[in-house]
Order: structure tokens, then sequence, then C-alpha cells
């Protein structure tokens, strides 16, 4: 089939300021990725197009973009879900993720999201030697509490999406969020104290305004407006 | 070794700030203004119609005190609850922190004069 893509473009040394570049890509399979389209754009058409991606199967979380406006990773975003059932042709437009700053095309700059997932100790801290000496055990019932969220792969496509964010960029953010629900609702896990106080801060939480955007975002399906939900309750009811 | 089971529920020690105090409260007013905003509008628009609210209805109401009660709570939550609400909203947009502050003083005192001129007006009417 024919795809027309459209492909937000801004390169620093010679635009002031971001333009559109339409290009037409022939025998694509319906199966084909938005991915392997750019990667046809680039590779045949203009090799300056610059973009994130890694593993191409949905797993590192390099090329979350905004795709006929909506987050979504690149390559697992089939051009057969974008076109026309029954068509052979299909229109796909794609910019960066907003909310952050464009460095190159579909490249942003991602530390401020990276700060915020560092600002939750997204990491487990327990400082005990576990009773028989080896492991902390958990039960089937508490390693559940917090299954859904040990799914993420960090790809921004909540944070990068959500309003509060796009208003204020210090929101801590959905995914900063995310990776504090893994830690505080873990039962071996001994900072949630101090995850608490930085969620709980004027800038967590509480920008939440329930609006779903991240939930429908994230490629991995996690629950990400629920999870917040769940760390507002804790911080509600002072009791994980 | 036998496998735990069970979900453990543990205490927390919470930040106590003004914006967790303001998450609970737009819950308890947005509860009581479920009660009182559409009581309100069932009562005066639905089953009494919009025509029948004169002078002389307001005043036939408010000669009881339970519905200066009534609407003094109404006034009340929907002034608070409207209030922090629309300092919530533009704490998104404004992004200067003595701004904000100043912002929340104004709001605060104008929000606080609206209560006492208004609930002047509903127990003296
Ligand atoms: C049936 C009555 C009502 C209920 C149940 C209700 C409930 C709520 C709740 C739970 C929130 C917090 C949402 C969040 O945290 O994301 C909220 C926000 C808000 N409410 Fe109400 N409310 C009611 C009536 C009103 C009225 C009468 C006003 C205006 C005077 C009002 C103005 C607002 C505003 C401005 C916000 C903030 C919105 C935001 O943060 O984006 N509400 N309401
Ligand atoms: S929660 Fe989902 S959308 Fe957000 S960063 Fe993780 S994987 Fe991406
Ligand atoms: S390239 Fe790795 S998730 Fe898409």
């Amino acid at each position: 089939m024919q795809v027309h893509i459209r492909i937000r473009r801004f390169n620093p040394e010679t635009d002031n300021k971001p333009r559109w570049g339409e290009y037409t890509v022939n025998d694509v399979n319906p199966t084909d990725s938005v991915l392997d389209v750019l990667h046809r754009v680039k590779w045949e058409q203009d090799g300056t197009l610059t973009l994130r991606r890694s593993c191409a199967h949905g797993v590192c979380g390099s090329d979350a973009m905004r795709i006929n406006g909506a987050n979504m990773l690149a390559c697992k975003t089939l051009v057969s879900r974008i076109a026309k059932p029954g068509s052979d042709q299909a229109k796909i437009q794609v910019e960066p993720i907003l909310g952050l700053r464009v460095i190159k095309d579909l490249v942003v700059d991602m530390d401020p999201f990276f700060d915020h997932y560092r600002s939750v100790l997204p990491y487990f801290v327990n400082d005990n030697v576990p009773a028989d000496g080896r492991e902390f055990r958990q039960s089937p019932e508490d390693r559940a509490r917090f299954d859904d969220t040990t799914k993420c792969i960090l790809c921004a496509a909540c944070t990068t999406s959500c309003p509060s964010f796009w208003a204020n960029e210090k929101y801590v953010g959905p995914a900063a969020i995310v990776q504090a629900h893994r830690f505080i609702f873990d039962s071996r896990d001994q900072a949630a104290e101090e995850r608490l106080k930085v969620v709980g801060d004027s800038f967590g939480v509480w920008r939440c305004r329930t609006n779903f955007n991240c939930t429908n975002a994230c490629p991995r399906e996690i629950e990400v407006t629920k999870a917040i939900a769940e760390v507002k309750g804790v911080l509600a009811r002072g009791k994980i | 070794m036998t496998t735990p089971t069970g979900i453990t529920y543990r205490k927390v020690a919470v930040p106590s700030n003004l914006e967790r105090r303001a998450f609970l409260f737009m819950r308890l007013s947005g509860a009581a203004l479920l009660l009182l905003a559409v009581g309100h509008m069932m009562i005066q628009h639905v089953l009494n119609s919009s025509q029948n609210l004169t002078l002389q209805f307001v005043a036939q109401q408010w000669s009881s005190w339970g519905w200066r009660v009534y609407d003094m709570l109404l006034l009340f939550f929907a002034i608070t609850h409207g209030f922090n609400g629309l300092r919530n909203v533009l704490e998104d947009y404004v992004h200067n922190r003595n701004a904000v502050k100043w912002i929340n003083r104004f709001l605060f005192v104008f929000a606080i004069l609206t209560i006492i001129w208004a609930g002047i007006a509903i127990a003296t009417f």
C-alpha cells in the first residue's frame, strides 16, 4: 500500500521554527509499523531525518511519538491500525512528544523527564538482612499489588500526554508516579515515606485531574490513572 | 519453608501539607454539594418552577431558619469549593511563585468577604 506521511521537522542549525516534511512511501505492507515507514523515509528519501529507536519491538521505550494526534510507540503501531479498513492508502502524521524541548526532528530533551523519574527513588530500598539470611519473602497477594506498575518501560508517552504536565513541567508526571507506586506498594521496601514526600508535594499527585490521557497513551497498557489514584489514597489515608 | 499469604497493610507517615488538605476538602465539599447543590436545583428549579422564584417566594422561604441554614451551607461549600478549584487551576498556569502567593491571598480574602456579605444578606433578609 501507499503511505503519505507528514513529519514535524526541526533542524536547530537551519530552522528558526518547526516545519512539516511530507513524504510518500510505496509498497508498504499493512503489517509494517510506523517505525518501518520512518526508516524508509530516512533510508530512501532524507537521511537527515532524526529519531530515537533501539529495539524496534516495544521493549526499550525510545520511540514514543505523537502519531495522528495521540502518543504511541512508532514500532508498536502498525500501519493497518491507522489505514481505513479496505483502503490501500494511509495518511500518517508524526510529531515529537509534547511538553519537552525539541532537540532535532523527533528527538526531544528527556532530561526533565528523567529528573522527575530519579526524584522518586525508583529503586528497592531495604538495608536489613532477610530473616533467613537469603531473601525477603513476599506473598503472591502482596506481589500482585504492584504487578501492573512493574511493566513500565519509561517511554514517557504518559507524561507527555498529560495536560497538567504541558501546563507545568514541574509536575512530577504520571511515569514518575508509576515508578513510585511500584516501590511504595512493595511490602519488602522501606523508603515509602521518602517517596510519599516527593509525590505528596504540591507538584506531585495533586496536579493529576484524572483525565485518563496517560492510561490511553501507555503502550504497556498499564492502568496509569488507577496507579496515581492508589498513591493519592495512600496519602489520604496514611496506610499502604 | 511456607509461602507467606495475604496482604500486608502498613501504616506510613504522610506529609500533611496544604495541597493534601485541599484535596481532601474538595472530596468532602464535593459530597456536600452533591446533596446541597443538586437538592437546591431540584427543589427551586424543578419542583418549584423558575417562574415562581419571586421576592415574595424567597422571603417566605427565608422566614424559616431551616432554609436559611440550608442556603448558608450551600453558600459556604459552593464558594470555598469553587475558589479552591480556581486556585488549583491557576496554579497550573501561573509559574511565578510570588504571583501564586498573591493570587492565593486575593482569592482567600475575596472568598471570605463573599461568604460574609452573602451570609449577612441571608441572615437579615
Ligand atoms: C454536584 C456537585 C459537585 C461535586 C460532586 C463536585 C466535585 C468536585 C471534585 C471531586 C473536584 C476535584 C477534582 C480533582 O481533584 O481532580 C472538583 C473540582 C472543582 N470543582 Fe466541583 N463539584 C461540585 C460542584 C461544583 C460547583 C457548584 C462549583 C463552582 C462553584 C465547582 C467548581 C469546581 C472547580 C473550579 C474545580 C477545580 C477543577 C480542577 O482542578 O481542574 N464544583 N469538584
Ligand atoms: S507508564 Fe506506560 S506510558 Fe508511562 S512511561 Fe511507563 S510504559 Fe511509558
Ligand atoms: S524502538 Fe524500542 S520500544 Fe520502540
